[in-house]
């Protein structure tokens, strides 16, 4: 039976015409018209200062928008700087896009990127969000330069970040995926990212881009990838981020969803990679190696621990078949304390965290489900955070973060003997 | 007397090795058509099994779905289950078509009501246990979502939802299976209704809050403080 | 009395560009004269070229090349006499090849009695002729061309006691063209030539003729006022002859020099070349296209100049940092390769030697708008010798045979004014005009047929072009155009095959017909023409609605 292609002929047409390149730069849309523009314009402008003599292609893989935002991709003509005598870069920088037609989606749009990557015989590719507003061509460089220049085959951004912005990165999915993977990969969910032609090639042949997992959120499952394969990861430092006001991102909710759900599913489709390693070597950071600004106040969450105490009651039949009986029970007694002297420690937090990742391993329930049933506890943790870190200096809490990720690694055996054991 | 006696006994030992004589190749018969049935039904498995197996059905199910109800349900995977059922069905099939070769009386009109009924049974099985499996799952759905949410009361909601489910299956399940057709839709009807009813006046009931509240914020002053929460990437 | 259209003659030429004294050596003294070169024109008749420019031939010191003149009515006694060039210009003629030669108008050398009685006191009558100055901090930020060997503009007089301008070396003092002696002077030189029968003048340095404070000194409209003097003259006087302006500038500036018909017949188009190179060094046919977007229309009487090589480095002052910094990389590794801004090598050696990329690029320049010049030697490609000093790696003699000398001079080899490029690849014995002539399939052999057929075909010479613009950027096509006369070019600019769709919908139900086999090729249609390509391969179609 032969597989429909997913590449549609014209998309061919054009990759034919462009033909080999050294960089790729690939912009997902989804009714970004109004913004696409601007990005397209810092992706080119990118290019003529930092990659003069290299072939380069920008491609755009719209997830059908309804707002011409392919319309505006394609014929929003070429910037040119002030030059000399008005000539521009050395080589035409190619621009291409590309449509599908299912639901707007992350993974599909990056199957079409890797694919055009690995067609065009690409070295260096980035994902760039057209939702970023700050974009500058500094970024994109950033993201390129270590993958054309220093041979790294995945590269996550660095954000500034306010003391009290990213908390489910910092106190979850960072520590995390360091103690579990060994990857101390600060950002391993972003709308920005390079990776190289290689690691394109290689997700290209893997059998997964079905997988919901993959389908929403599948940067980190790249970065996992590229790490299981024994290729070079790294991070670049490119400052603080503001995203377009119409592309307000994912509630609490879905967040989790999307990037525990895909973090517990890397988890199970790599397990003979992670579950052998025991460090986390650092990895090659370029500038800064994370930075919190001391803005932002903490905002009073009065009714997140509501929130947390009346999941724990009312989802206690759920949290019951996913929790080993003690620790279930620490939670309970938690969430019978007072408001103000509420802590959710860390010991416990790992220990919850890595209950749940066996169970969603075991498939005691749906998984999806298994993955809500966090939001509760999480946002009791992010209450414990708020409360004891209202003060705090961004070097605390620097500190308290790295204590938090020794805990994770400290606790890994229990992790194994959880998984491998029969629920 | 002696011979009629020994005459009758003669006849009825001459009857009896006549009709042993007379069934012994039937029973024979029968236990071949069953030996070939469980060959055949191996074979029928075997190769569905790798037919299910090459056209990727397990990937199919596991996009629409189907896979993880199996998984809840601790049964194996679709194709394991439908080659398996193949099998049995194929071999019991077999095993039927041996008896009525028997030829004993009363028992082939059995087999046959049997067969007319054996798919509706199964059709109701199936039934029960797919309403079972959704009820569980959206009625846990609907409880996580409404924790998440901060609804009130959620686990009425949840448990609402796994009732109206549970209704509607066994009243489906009932009606296949023929048994007192008008009074089980009649019933469930009722049922139904009640809870229908039951829930708009509750709705109604909670919904004037509800609606109060969204044409104050619509159209009167902005003050509700909003909550919101810190972002999470 | 010459008809209009013969008077265009400049437009249709396909220009042959050597220097006598590389040609051939009639005397046995290791030096090429106008006798050797007379004997020749067979050839050059035989290559299909209708015009010859010859580099300046004048009595000089020849500390540049012969562009440092001490006599402008003279012929180098090297060279022979001014009877002998009178009778190769006579023998030129007869093969209805023209004649254009060297006119440095911009300044002379220090040995030119001009100049000496320029500078022998301030009181002398030609104290005037030149610029001098007793400061050497006038015309302040004007740039200096020679940056490998000049300090300044200004060089110290230690006769009169001052300084004098120059522009380029500080042997060749700028004349002053603000004194109307110098011009009539300088009038009088022109008719000198033109009643001899030369058919047109290569202006040289054009732009620096005029100097004037707060300006750089280049293009100023008083220039173009002297221009359009010189040029008033000759058409008066001596219709049907050429003025060629060596203005290496950028179009825009150069349009400047065409007036409205009223100045230059001719200009070179400088950019045009390098990025010809970095065309196909790129695979990318952007910087062509770009460049060619840039220049702006020209009068109808006037026609650009374009050439892959000449005599000087191929210049790169006309080309953005970035891609100057590209063509060293990619032509001139090798520090020795790099002179002024520019690149010392011949076509030949720069193209590794690449049979395919010398036909591409040669099939570029003689299908392109303008006429086209080669340079001698580049027909059978020649190699150059970058360990001669300044250019005289380019300027090395003819390759006639692989015998004596390469069939340049019977002298002994010693006395050769340049050693032969003598290496197994390039040498004389490999590559000589005899070999090739011999082979049908000879670099010399396929110049000929390629000249041929733009000869044969006004519209390479006079049409207009407009170009197609595929998708694929390797590959560059275009369409001349002249009246009914249509010619669809398509060149392949990369090292790999090449698929490409062009979009012929203007020249629906036309038939192709491939113009060096002359074959047919499938009539246009409704959809884009697919056509493909090998590695630097090009087509010459042309479009005939039968």
């Amino acid at each position: 039976m032969a597989e429909e292609s997913f590449l549609a002929d014209d998309f061919i047409r054009q990759l034919m015409s462009v033909g080999e390149v050294d960089l790729l730069v690939g912009i997902p849309s989804y009714n970004n018209a109004s913004t696409i523009a601007q990005t397209l314009h810092s992706v080119e402008e990118s290019l003529r200062q930092n990659f003069v003599r290299e072939r380069a292609v920008i491609l755009n893989v719209d997830g059908g928008s309804g707002d011409e935002t392919r319309q505006v991709f394609e014929q929003s003509s070429e910037r040119r700087e002030a030059g000399h005598k008005g000539l521009t870069s050395l080589r035409t920088i190619h621009r291409i896009s590309c449509m599908y037609d299912r639901s707007p989606s992350q993974g599909v749009a990056l199957r079409s990127i890797v694919a055009a990557a690995d067609l065009l015989r690409a070295r260096a590719c980035a994902v760039i969000s057209p939702a970023t507003t700050n974009l500058t061509p500094a970024w994109i460089a950033n993201l390129l330069r270590p993958v054309y220049r220093e041979g790294l085959d995945f590269v996550a951004p660095l954000y500034v970040r306010s003391r009290f912005q990213g908390l489910l990165a910092r106190d979850l999915l960072y520590p995390m995926s360091r103690a579990v993977f060994g990857q101390r990969i600060r950002e391993l969910y972003s709308d920005e990212w390079g990776f190289s032609g290689r690691l394109a090639s290689q997700c290209l042949e893997q059998d997964v881009w079905r997988e919901e997992a993959v389908r929403t959120r599948p940067e980190a499952w790249m970065a996992v990838l590229a790490g299981s394969a024994g290729l070079k990861c790294g991070q670049y430092f490119l400052g603080p981020k503001t995203v377009s006001p119409s592309a307000t991102g994912p509630d609490i909710v879905d967040a989790i969803r999307q990037t525990v759900g895909s973090f517990f599913w890397c988890m199970e489709s790599n397990q003979p990679y992670w579950m052998g390693r025991s460090n986390s070597p650092a990895i090659s950071t370029f500038g800064p190696e994370h930075e919190l600004s001391a803005d932002g106040i903490p905002p009073s969450q009065e009714k997140m621990f509501d929130l947390f105490r009346s999941g724990v009651n009312e989802l206690e039949p759920i949290l019951a078949s996913i929790l080993t009986p003690d620790t279930h029970a620490q939670i309970k007694a938690i969430a019978l304390s007072d408001r103000a002297k509420f802590r959710f420690a860390a010991e416990l937090w790992v220990k919850t965290l890595y209950e749940f990742a066996a169970s969603y391993h075991h498939a005691v329930l749906n998984r999806d489900h298994l993955v809500q049933a966090l939001v509760p506890l999480y946002r009791g943790r992010v209450y414990s955070f708020l409360l004891e870190n209202a003060n705090s200096s961004p070097e605390t809490m620097e500190a308290q973060s790295e204590i938090l990720c020794q805990e994770f690694e400290r606790q890994k055996p229990y992790l194994l003997e959880r998984w491998t054991g029969k629920n | 007397m002696k011979e009629v006696i020994i005459q009758g006994l003669r006849q009825a030992y001459s009857n009896l090795v006549h009709m042993f004589a007379e069934f012994l190749p039937r029973l024979l018969v029968m236990l071949v058509i069953v030996l070939v049935g469980l060959v055949v039904a191996y074979l029928l498995k075997t190769i569905l099994r790798a037919v299910l197996h090459v056209t990727r059905l397990d990937r199919l199910s596991e996009e629409a779905g189907a896979s993880r109800f199996l998984r809840m349900a601790a049964l194996p995977s679709m194709t394991e289950l439908l080659s398996r059922s193949l099998f049995w069905v194929t071999w019991c099939g077999f095993i039927l078509i041996g008896i009525s070769v028997l030829g004993v009386a009363g028992l082939q009109e059995q087999i046959s009501r049997l067969f007319l009924l054996l798919p509706a049974i199964f059709v109701a099985i199936l039934i029960l246990f797919v309403g079972l499996v959704t009820a569980n799952f959206l009625s846990r759905a609907a409880l996580l979502a409404a924790v998440n949410a901060g609804y009130p009361s959620p686990k009425l909601l949840s448990w609402s939802i796994r009732f109206v489910i549970w209704a509607l299956a066994v009243s489906m399940a009932l009606e296949q299976v023929g048994v007192a057709r008008q009074t089980v839709i009649a019933a469930f009807s009722i049922v139904f209704g009640a809870f229908m009813f039951g829930l708009a006046i509750a709705f109604g009931l909670g919904g004037k809050d509800l609606a109060r509240e969204f044409l104050e914020r619509n159209l009167g002053e902005k003050k509700r403080e909003k909550y919101e929460e810190p972002q999470p990437l | 009395m010459l008809s209009q259209d013969e008077n265009l003659w400049y437009k249709d030429a396909v220009i042959y560009q050597l220097h006598v004294r590389t040609f051939c050596d009639s005397n046995a003294d290791g030096i090429g004269d106008f006798r050797g070169l007379t004997s020749k024109l067979d050839y050059l008749q035989e290559l299909g070229i209708n015009a010859i420019w010859l580099l300046p031939f004048y009595p000089s010191p020849l500390r540049d090349d012969g562009y440092d003149i001490a006599d402008y009515t003279s012929v180098h006694p090297s060279y022979g006499t001014l009877q002998d060039f009178k009778d190769f210009l006579a023998a030129a003629h007869n093969r209805r090849i023209r004649v254009i030669t060297e006119m440095v108008v911009n300044h002379t050398s220090d040995q030119h009695p001009w100049f000496q009685e320029s500078r022998s006191s301030r009181e002398n009558p030609k104290r005037d002729w030149y610029v001098w100055s007793d400061t050497d901090n006038r015309y302040q930020g004007v740039r200096i061309i020679f940056v490998d060997t000049e300090m300044s503009n200004w060089a110290w007089d230690p006769i009169s006691k001052s300084y004098y301008w120059h522009r380029f070396f500080n042997h060749q003092p700028d004349l002053n063209y603000d004194n109307p002696a110098v011009r009539e002077a300088m009038w009088e030189v022109m008719k000198f030539w033109l009643d001899i029968g030369v058919d047109g003048f290569r202006l040289d340095a054009v732009p620096y003729l005029i100097e004037r404070d707060g300006t750089s000194c280049e293009n100023l409209p008083e220039t173009h006022e002297i221009i359009r003097d010189f040029r008033k003259r000759i058409d008066l006087a001596y219709p049907g002859k050429m003025l060629l302006a060596e203005a290496n500038q950028w179009p825009a500036d150069v349009r400047a020099y065409f007036g409205n018909g009223d100045e230059f017949h001719m200009a070179f188009h400088f950019p045009l070349m390098p990025r010809m190179f970095m065309a196909v060094k790129l695979e990318d046919r952007k910087p062509i296209i770009e460049i060619l977007e840039q220049t702006p229309q020209i009068p109808e009487n006037c026609q650009w100049c374009i050439f892959l090589r000449n005599h000087d480095e191929l210049t790169l002052e006309m080309v953005t940092d970035i891609e100057r910094d590209y063509m060293y990389d990619e032509y001139a590794v090798d520090k020795a390769m790099r002179i002024n801004l520019g690149i010392r090598r011949r076509l030949a050696p720069m193209l590794e030697n690449d049979r395919r990329r010398v036909e591409l690029l040669t099939g570029l320049l003689l299908s392109m708008p303008g006429t086209p010049i080669i340079y001698y030697g580049d027909e059978i490609g020649m190699g150059d010798n970058i360990y001669l000093g300044d250019r005289n790696g380019v300027r090395t003699p003819m390759q006639w045979n692989g015998g004596w000398n390469a069939g340049f001079s019977t002298a002994d080899p010693e006395r050769l004014y340049s050693p032969l490029i003598s290496n197994p690849v390039y040498g004389y014995q490999a590559i000589n005009v005899d070999s090739q002539r011999r082979s049908a399939h000879s670099l010399l052999s396929w110049t000929k047929s390629v000249i041929q057929t733009r000869n044969a075909f006004r519209v390479f010479s006079r049409g207009s072009i407009e170009f197609l613009n595929p998708s694929n950027h390797r590959v560059l096509a275009y369409v001349r155009r002249l009246g009914e006369e249509k010619v669809l070019i398509v060149n392949n600019l990369s090292s790999s095959a090449q698929a490409v769709e062009l979009n012929l919908q203007m020249y629906k139900r036309h038939i192709p017909i491939e113009m060096f086999g002359r074959n047919l090729f499938p009539r246009i249609g409704d959809l884009p023409y697919l056509l493909t390509l090998g590695p630097y391969q090009f087509y010459w179609f042309r479009l005939r609605r039968i």
